[in-house]
Parts: C-alpha cells; sequence; structure tokens
C-alpha cells in the first residue's frame, strides 16, 4: 500500500481512494475479533493517518535530538504567492481601533463573522472576501466609533493636538488626521492619499459648518479605507516591506496594529535586518499586549470560541451552569497563559500538569474548594486525582461532547485533529452511523462502541478515534468526574499510537509524547502567524527544521514564537511583488 | 439644494411612474414646499400604480424569491405524500402543513446529481449551486453562487437590499455563496435584523424622505475609499482582486442605498413599521426556535411587502445542527444517528420545523396584495440537506414550493419522480419563474437544461 503526502484531499480520486483504504482495512481488519484484528487495523490505520501528515515513515521520522539550528539559516526558495491581502478578524477589528486610539473604545459588533480556513480565523482572513453585509456594517460601525473619540473628553483632548481656527482648517485637520491614519494604516500616508483625508474632511466641515463634524468624516474614512481593512502584504523582490513586517509582527504577537516604536523602526529599515527584527519581536514578545495576543492564538489553534456557545442539557448535567463555557475558556487560557508567560514552561506541561485556574463554577465541577469566593485563582490539582491537563479541563471536555452526553468519537477527533495536526477521513455517506443503546450486553460506551465498530465502514476510521474518547469516559458531557456509565464501571484504559495508557491522566501524557504533538503547534502557529496554509516542501524543510529547532530548546512557546518571526516563512514575500 | 432638484424632478410630467415614489401626499406636499411653478398633477391611473393599489388584478407586483433551508433532512418514509397532483394528502411530517396544501407544492424522489463526499455538505452544494463541494480537510465551500445570489444578481438591484439572510437557530452560518470561498453571514438576532430593516434608514409609505446633508458626506467618504481602493488594485493578484472587488460592489451597493434615503419609499399599501422584537435568550440550554421562527417569518414578510428586498434566504438551521428541542432528549443531529426504530423524536423535530415553514408560508398570505396575496407574488423553495438524515443520503430530497411566482407555477400539487431525476431542474425552474433568461444549471452530473415543467402553469 502506498501512502502519499498531503495536507488535503486534494481531488475527488484521492479522497475516494482514500475511503476504499479506509474500508479495506475495515474489511481485512474486522473479520474476526482475533487478538490480532485490531494490531492489523491499527497497521493501516495509522498509516491511514499518518499519510496526511508527513508519510508513513513519518512515525519513526521525527528527528528527537537536538538540533541547534539557526532558524534564519533556511533554505532560499519560498513562495507563498497569492493571496497578499489580509482582512482583520472581529478581533483585530477591535483591538486596531484600541490601539489606534489608545482607548478601549465600545466599538459597535460589526456584522462580519470570521471564516476558519486551514483550522484557523487567521487563514480564512487570506481567503475569503469581506461578505456585502460585512462591508455595509464596516460604514456604520466607523461613525459610530468616529463620533465615540470625539465625544469622549479623554480621547478626544488626546487627538486635537491643534486648536482649529476657521470652520475649515486644512493645516489643522492635517495634523490631526495624519498621526491616526499612520496607526490605522501602519505606514505613512502618501501625500495624494493626506490630501484625499482632508479634502474629506474640509468638505464635511464647510457643509456641516463644524470643525468637527469634519474630522468626524474624516476619521471614519480612515476606518473604512481598504487600508485599515486589509493588511497589504504585496512584497518587494521577494520580501516584505519593513511596514509589512512590521504589520505581520504586530499582528502575529498582539493582534493587533503596530505601535508607534514599531512603525518608527520600520521606516527606519531596521526590520529588514536580523538583528532589527529580533529586537523588536523581542520587545513586542515582553510587552503585556503579546499576552492578549498569545491567548488570541490558542483561542484560534483549541477552537475556544466553541464554548462561547455551549449547548447542554441542565436536567442531564447537574453541574452545568450558564457560565460553564465562558469560566473554562478562562480556566484554559490562564493555564497556558502561565505556563508560557510565568513559567516559560515546557509546552508539554499544558497535559499533564496539576495546576489550574479555577472559579467557583470550576471549583464545584471538579469538587474542590473553591479558592476564593468569587473571579479565578491559581490551584493545585491533587496529585493522585483523576485531573490533569488540558485533557482534564471542562472546556476541551464540554465542548467535544454532545448535549445530553460525552462522544467518544468528538473527543478522540478532537485529540487527532487539533493537537495532533492528524486529518481523519470523512465519514463515508449512506452507512448507518448509530451507536447501539445500552443493553445488558453493552452497558457501557466501550462495549456499545465495539458493537458499533462491527460496521465495516466505520470502524477504520472510528479506531483512530473512538479508542482516545473512551480514555476520558470517567468524565461526562461537561467534564464532571464520574467511575460509572449506566451503573456500570468504566474501564478508561486504551493505546495511543502504541502508548498504552491506564487513564485520562495517562492519556494526557501519551498525547504529550506523541511525535505529532510539539510538531503540530509549530505548524499551527506559523499559519497563524504567516495567514496561509503550508506547502508540503514548507512542511519537509522549514516546519520541520522549526520543530527540531523548538524540541532542542526545551519546547518553549515564546521561543517559537521568535523562531517563527525569524523564519523564511515570516520573511519571504511571493516573486509577484 | 436637494430639495430644490427633488421639486424639479417631481414637476416633470412622467408618462410611466411604476419604479419612481409619488404618492398624492408626496405632491400636494410638493406644492406647499414653497415651488411656484405649476403643477400638473399626473393622471389618476399612474398615481395610483405607485401606490400599489391599481394592481387591483393582483399583478404588477415585483416577483420574490426565498429560500428557506433547514438541517438534517427527513426520514422519506414518512415524508411523501399520498396521491399526486392536486389535493395531496399530508404524510405524517407534512401533517403541520395540512392547512396549506392548496398553497404549497411537494416535489419528492429527486436526486442530487453531485458525488456524495461529505455528509451533509454535498447535497446543499450540489442542489443550491449546481457542483460538486470544494473540499479542503476540514474545510469546505460551495465553488458556485448559491441559487438565493444568483437570483439576487439577476433581480436585487432595484431594492435597497439585494438580498437579505437570515439565521433562526443561534449560530448558524447559512450556506448563502457568492461564489467559491464567499459566504454571506445570516442575521441571527432579530433585534439587530430589525434595525437593519426597520430601523434609522426606514422610511415608511406616507413618510418623509430624509433630507440629510450627511448622506451626501457618507458618499463623498465612499468615494474616497473607492479612491484608495483604485490606488493599489493593479498591483494585487487574481483571487485578491476579485476578493477587493466583491468589496468595491458592496460600496457601490451602499452608495445606491443612501441614495434611495433621500428619495421617498415606495408605497406599497401593506407596508407599515412593525414593532421592535424582544430578545430570545435560550430557555434551560433549549433555543426559543418557535419564537424566533415566528418574529423572523413576520419581519422578512414585512420586508417583501416593504420592497426592501426581493430575495431572502432564511436558514432556519445549518447542516448537521444539534439544536436542543424541547421536549427532545438529545440534539436534533445527535437523534438522527442514534435514535433507534421509527426515530419518533427526530419525526417530531421534522413535524416542528415543517411547522415553522408553515408559519412563514402564512405571514406572506396574510398579506394582500392586489386581490391577491403577497404568497402570490412570491415563490419560496424549502429544502434541505439530505434525504435520509441517518445515512446522509442525497435521494428522496427533501423539496417544497410555497407561492407561484405571480402565477408561473401551479399551486399546491404533489409531483412524484420514482426514477431519481435530476434535482437541478428546479432550480432551473425557479430561475426561469423569477424571470431569469437561463438555459441551463449545474455542472456535469448535475447539469440539466430543462426544467420541470410539471410544477409550471
Amino acid at each position: 500500500m502506498s501512502c502519499t503526502k498531503t495536507s488535503v484531499f486534494e481531488s475527488t480520486q484521492h479522497y475516494l481512494q482514500t475511503r476504499r483504504l479506509c474500508q479495506l482495512a475495515s474489511v481485512t481488519g474486522m473479520r474476526r475479533q482475533s487478538k490480532y484484528y485490531e494490531a492489523s487495523v491499527w497497521v493501516v490505520a495509522l498509516c491511514l493517518l499518518s499519510w496526511n501528515m508527513a508519510g508513513c515513515e513519518s512515525r519513526t521520522a521525527v528527528d528527537l535530538r537536538p538540533v541547534a539550528q539557526d532558524p534564519t539559516a533556511f533554505i532560499e526558495s519560498v513562495t507563498p504567492g497569492e493571496p497578499a491581502i489580509r482582512k482583520l478578524t472581529r478581533d483585530q477589528f477591535v483591538s486596531s481601533i484600541h490601539d489606534v486610539f489608545n482607548a478601549d473604545i465600545a466599538v459597535p459588533p460589526t456584522a462580519e463573522p470570521d471564516f476558519v480556513a486551514g483550522g484557523l480565523a487567521s487563514v480564512g482572513a487570506s481567503t475569503t472576501p469581506y461578505s456585502p453585509r460585512g462591508v455595509e456594517s464596516f460604514e456604520q460601525v466607523a461613525y459610530a466609533v468616529a463620533n465615540l473619540v470625539l465625544t469622549t473628553p479623554e480621547i478626544r483632548v488626546r487627538i486635537m493636538v491643534c486648536e482649529p481656527t476657521a470652520i475649515v482648517d486644512s493645516a489643522c485637520a492635517q495634523q490631526i488626521i495624519e498621526p491616526i491614519a499612520r496607526l490605522a494604516w501602519r505606514r505613512i500616508l502618501t501625500e495624494d492619499e493626506l490630501a484625499r483625508l482632508v479634502g474629506v474632511v474640509n468638505s464635511a466641515a464647510q457643509t456641516l459648518s463644524s470643525f468637527n463634524a469634519g474630522l468626524e468624516f474624516g476619521l471614519a474614512a480612515i476606518l473604512q479605507s481598504p487600508f485599515f481593512l486589509y493588511r497589504f502584504e504585496l512584497g518587494h523582490s521577494g520580501r516584505f516591506t519593513d511596514y509589512e513586517l512590521a504589520s505581520r509582527l504586530a499582528y502575529f504577537l498582539w493582534n493587533s496594529t503596530p505601535d508607534i516604536e514599531l512603525l518608527d523602526a520600520a521606516e527606519a529599515g531596521e526590520l529588514s535586518t536580523d538583528e532589527g527584527l529580533r529586537a523588536s519581536a523581542v520587545r513586542l514578545l515582553s510587552d503585556p499586549r503579546a499576552r492578549i495576543g498569545m491567548r488570541r492564538f490558542f483561542i484560534e489553534y483549541l477552537h475556544l470560541e466553541e464554548l462561547l456557545s455551549l449547548s447542554k442539557d441542565p436536567s442531564v448535567f447537574a453541574f452545568y451552569t450558564t457560565d460553564l463555557g465562558e469560566s473554562a475558556l478562562e480556566e484554559t487560557l490562564s493555564l497556558l497563559d502561565y505556563l508560557v508567560f510565568e513559567r516559560d514552561a515546557d509546552y508539554r506541561a499544558l497535559l499533564t500538569t496539576t495546576t489550574t485556574f479555577v472559579n467557583p463554577t470550576l471549583a464545584a465541577l471538579y469538587d474542590i474548594p473553591a479558592p476564593s469566593s468569587e473571579g479565578f485563582a491559581r490551584v493545585n490539582l491533587p496529585p493522585s486525582g483523576p485531573r490533569a491537563g488540558l485533557l482534564g479541563h471542562a472546556g476541551f471536555l464540554s465542548a467535544h461532547s454532545h448535549p445530553v452526553s460525552t462522544s467518544v468519537t468528538l473527543r478522540g477527533k478532537a485529540v487527532r485533529n487539533i493537537l495532533l495536526c492528524q486529518d481523519i477521513p470523512i465519514p463515508p455517506v449512506e452507512v448507518d452511523t448509530s451507536i447501539p443503546e445500552p443493553s445488558g450486553t453493552a452497558p457501557t460506551m466501550r462495549e456499545r462502541v465495539a458493537e458499533h465498530l462491527e460496521s465495516e465502514s466505520c470502524a477504520a476510521c472510528h479506531l483512530m478515534t473512538d479508542p482516545i474518547g473512551l480514555g476520558l469516559e470517567n468524565f461526562d458531557g461537561v467534564g464532571r468526574y464520574r467511575l460509572l456509565d449506566n451503573g456500570h464501571m468504566i474501564d478508561p484504559t486504551g493505546d495511543l499510537d502504541g502508548t498504552d495508557f491506564l487513564n485520562a491522566r495517562e492519556l494526557g501524557a501519551a498525547v504529550a509524547s506523541h511525535p505529532d504533538y510539539l510538531r503540530c503547534l509549530v505548524r499551527t502557529m506559523t499559519r497563524y502567524a504567516t495567514g496561509r496554509v503550508e506547502t508540503k516542501e514548507e512542511l519537509e524543510t522549514h516546519i520541520t527544521t522549526l520543530t527540531n529547532r523548538f524540541i532542542s530548546q526545551g519546547a518553549h512557546v515564546q521561543g517559537l514564537a521568535l523562531d517563527i518571526v525569524l523564519s523564511p516563512m515570516f520573511r519571504r514575500a511571493g516573486e509577484g511583488g | 439644494m436637494r430639495r430644490a432638484l427633488k421639486n424639479t424632478f417631481r414637476l416633470t410630467p412622467v408618462p410611466c411612474l411604476r419604479r419612481i415614489p409619488l404618492s398624492r401626499r408626496t405632491v400636494l406636499r410638493g406644492l406647499f414646499a414653497g415651488a411656484t411653478v405649476s403643477v400638473a398633477l399626473p393622471p389618476l391611473d399612474i398615481f395610483f400604480d405607485t401606490n400599489g393599489e391599481a394592481y387591483a388584478d393582483g399583478t404588477g407586483f415585483p416577483k420574490r424569491f426565498g429560500l428557506w433551508f433547514w438541517g438534517n433532512g427527513i426520514l422519506p418514509e414518512y415524508w411523501t405524500p399520498l396521491g399526486t397532483g392536486e389535493g395531496w394528502s399530508p404524510s405524517p411530517l407534512l401533517e403541520p402543513l395540512a392547512g396549506l396544501t392548496n398553497e404549497i407544492t411537494v416535489i419528492s424522489g429527486l436526486e442530487v446529481k453531485v458525488a456524495n463526499l461529505k455528509p451533509h455538505g454535498s447535497g446543499p452544494g450540489g442542489f443550491l449551486s449546481g457542483t460538486d463541494l470544494k473540499i479542503a480537510g476540514e474545510d469546505e465551500t460551495f465553488r458556485a453562487p448559491s441559487l438565493d445570489q444568483l437570483i439576487a444578481q439577476a433581480i436585487g438591484g432595484d431594492t435597497v437590499y439585494r438580498s437579505v439572510e437570515v439565521g433562526v437557530a443561534p449560530g448558524t452560518g447559512g450556506r448563502s455563496y457568492n461564489g467559491s470561498d464567499s459566504k454571506n453571514p445570516p442575521e441571527l438576532e432579530p433585534k439587530a435584523l430589525f434595525e437593519r430593516l426597520f430601523g434609522a434608514s426606514f422610511t415608511a409609505p406616507g413618510e418623509e424622505a430624509i433630507i440629510d446633508p450627511r448622506l451626501a458626506l457618507r458618499r463623498s467618504v465612499l468615494d474616497s475609499v473607492m479612491a484608495d481602493a483604485a490606488s493599489v488594485r493593479d498591483r494585487l493578484g487574481q483571487g485578491d482582486r476579485e476578493r477587493l472587488e466583491q468589496h468595491l460592489d458592496a460600496i457601490r451597493d451602499i452608495e445606491k442605498r443612501l441614495i434611495k434615503l433621500e428619495t421617498e419609499p415606495p408605497s406599497f399599501a401593506a407596508c407599515n413599521r412593525p414593532s421592535i422584537p424582544f430578545d430570545y435568550p435560550d430557555i434551560d440550554g433549549r433555543p426559543q426556535m418557535d419564537a424566533r421562527n415566528a418574529i423572523a417569518s413576520d419581519l422578512i414578510a414585512m420586508a417583501y411587502a416593504c420592497d426592501l428586498t426581493r430575495v431572502v434566504s432564511i436558514w432556519h438551521s445549518d447542516p448537521v445542527s444539534d439544536v436542543l428541542y424541547e421536549g427532545a432528549s438529545a440534539g436534533h443531529h445527535q437523534l438522527t444517528h442514534d435514535e433507534p426504530g421509527e426515530q419518533i423524536q427526530v419525526q417530531g423535530i421534522v413535524k416542528r420545523i415543517m411547522g415553522h415553514f408553515g408559519t412563514f408560508v402564512d405571514a406572506l398570505r396574510n398579506i394582500p396584495e392586489g386581490d391577491r396575496t403577497l404568497l402570490d407574488n412570491c415563490v419560496i423553495l424549502g429544502t434541505s440537506d439530505v434525504g435520509f438524515a441517518r445515512t446522509h443520503q442525497i435521494d428522496e430530497f427533501p423539496i417544497l414550493l410555497a407561492g407561484t411566482a405571480s402565477g408561473y407555477l401551479k399551486r399546491g400539487v404533489h409531483i412524484r419522480s420514482d426514477i431519481k431525476e435530476n434535482a437541478s431542474r428546479v432550480p432551473l425552474t425557479l430561475m426561469q419563474a423569477m424571470g431569469m433568461p437561463v438555459a441551463s444549471f449545474g455542472e456535469g452530473d448535475a447539469y440539466v437544461e430543462t426544467g420541470l415543467k410539471e410544477v409550471v402553469a
């Protein structure tokens, strides 16, 4: 059997071929319930799931030896080509306005949702257009923001750097508009552009007999411009320009617009040099905004936004409260922030640590004393308790469950898809996918799933996911610990690609030491930073080199972010520019 | 300045004033607004044309299109009505539409002729765009515009909104595509939908146009934005240029909308300002689907009646929607797979959804247009993502039509195909019903050149 290397289903043929392999696996594997059938399925299944990452050999090909290679010393060829304009995500739209005006303005919501591609809204922002409905809302939000800026005394006093001497005062209008537009458009404006904006201010001021009203229209023009709403990354001679790098850097690390210092560095040409780029990246990483930016990365990476629209039946889950999703989101983000910034910890700790952050809602769910009467506090879970790391978080456990039950498939799929960057083939159509009801012969989910897996066409793919999910069955659909399922003892044992585990904690450790785990973070963070899906060549070269270095340096996430900034994938533009 | 121009315009005798807003009150107001020249009142019949009242036979009203989509399909065994042609009797799942059998056409037995590669994805992609779904890992997109947008491009240009997209279930993303990777997000909150359609920018018939110098200034800002875009467009690659072009088209639509605000609204007799809706928070983890559907139905019916738009897509729920309905023991999608036997709960949910469809059809039927109803001047396509949800089949595809597109279509018949005919014939027929000069629809196996003659009057 041959395994091809690709990260997507490039064609129908490829997909069908995959499905045939999948079904073949089930047919050959499920014939007999001998001890060996599972092994034979696993051989095929492992191969199947690895072809998406790096071919069959990837199981052993990841080089774990320390490689202290300079991330800048990579191969030359990086040709991303299109696309070169990136929309602002919803979050970036708001944070950019906050940073342009240096104030937490209550930006009204736009009608433009994020569209996810390659697993990330940041990638979707490069591949999708703004919707007409979204553009319509940008116009209205621009005026609302302009109005807030001009009517909020603390903000107004800051932007009014001159006093107009007449209703139409071009010089003063320019003095006010120019620094705002520079921050909003992330570069120096041309004379034409500046003249156009001043023209807008003047004609509105004239018509409405008010310098202030003129400014309102000028600000609205800045915020509706494509130069605010998109990041133009056109490159020049195969490299991103200094200004483009400033934006890439700021949106990667802060999820927001560059500050004046960074724009100054760009203007001085500092970002074209290794030292200059490194210095700016280090500065941004040590700024509190990097912690906000990193939270955003993890929200996208771990699909945490789903937690804000959890659907759970409170009559089934006594510990479900409407603030559970929000609380669970904060737990996971707080732990990540703590590990990445306060401890600069090994990223594998995310799956093994007994440190976490809980509020009273989560303390009740976890059956531990609440550390404070309100808000979050850091706690250490019992060292021999059932719960450790991300796989024990209410967030992971509830997001990948059904509204009324757990889901061994969704949980297993999340581990493979999100944490290990492995694609699970799309389930074939026209098969009965039902899981049998609990019965005398199948009291717990394990037996029910086993019956389910007797269906040949389901088995191969579900064997990739369900055994992982069965390891988490001690946690119900909102993450409450339980010993029994349907009155019978839960057996959470299993193995993950050859590593045995006895329970959820050991499963977490097995995921942490899985060869794809750290590589997956590297791949995803690189996508997030560059706004595109890597090519197959880049996966084998740059992503592999970054991964090896990440591992050899102790798996520090801040260090990885810095390495990504310095890597050619971040700095080299397509040939078009 | 604008006011003066407006008066001059009013004083020009125009033989046909169908689309020009003009009412008796408008003209009289013009008289008292300081115009000094003599006014030639237009003849009364034309006058009434703009009022909607002269359409005594119910003709002359614009045709409207609606797409009404729900997730997770049906159970074919309990879906297909007994008998064909007129006077069909409802199947168990269509029971909630029993009072509307003379209004609703059921087309059963058709198959979506694309490769069924992605459960819940290939069906809507194939039926609504006539093409295979584009799949890349976890990502999917239609390859071509969805039916609602094909129609909106053809007939949406005259109204305030080219099209309106609405979601009923919380979190619904819809499947309205302008083309590959270009989706139109639905409005999810009733209040936001109200604000957009009937908020500050709405003028009811008989109300004065908005006279505000800010409207012209907003347009000049948009010109400045267009100039920004023009300065960089030539440096972009093909794909980026298309993305930017869509943005600029949307800006042109805003400009047109701002101009419309400065003119009188069309004077449709049934148009009035609806009341502001409530918020509808989930109750016990379950969305208030009945209430959310009812308010969306009323607002959209009124949007049609006021001619704010002629193309709407209502996304009742998404493919794979796991809405937890009141009384259900699990989410909708989960039940379609896990509920054993006859799937009584799933049947109950589908019936409930059909009731929601009926609520929308009723809202249209309750609005008179001439001696007909708004529904008569609409055609609403009700459909889903799969036939039998449990197996994700895309044969026995659920297709409902309501309204006759101003008499183009038959009213209330059941058409049955026992040989799995191509479902693309329905979108082709509907585009033709809307007056579009199209001769084919779909690609590959989904390609068709003949519509479904059986539903044409």
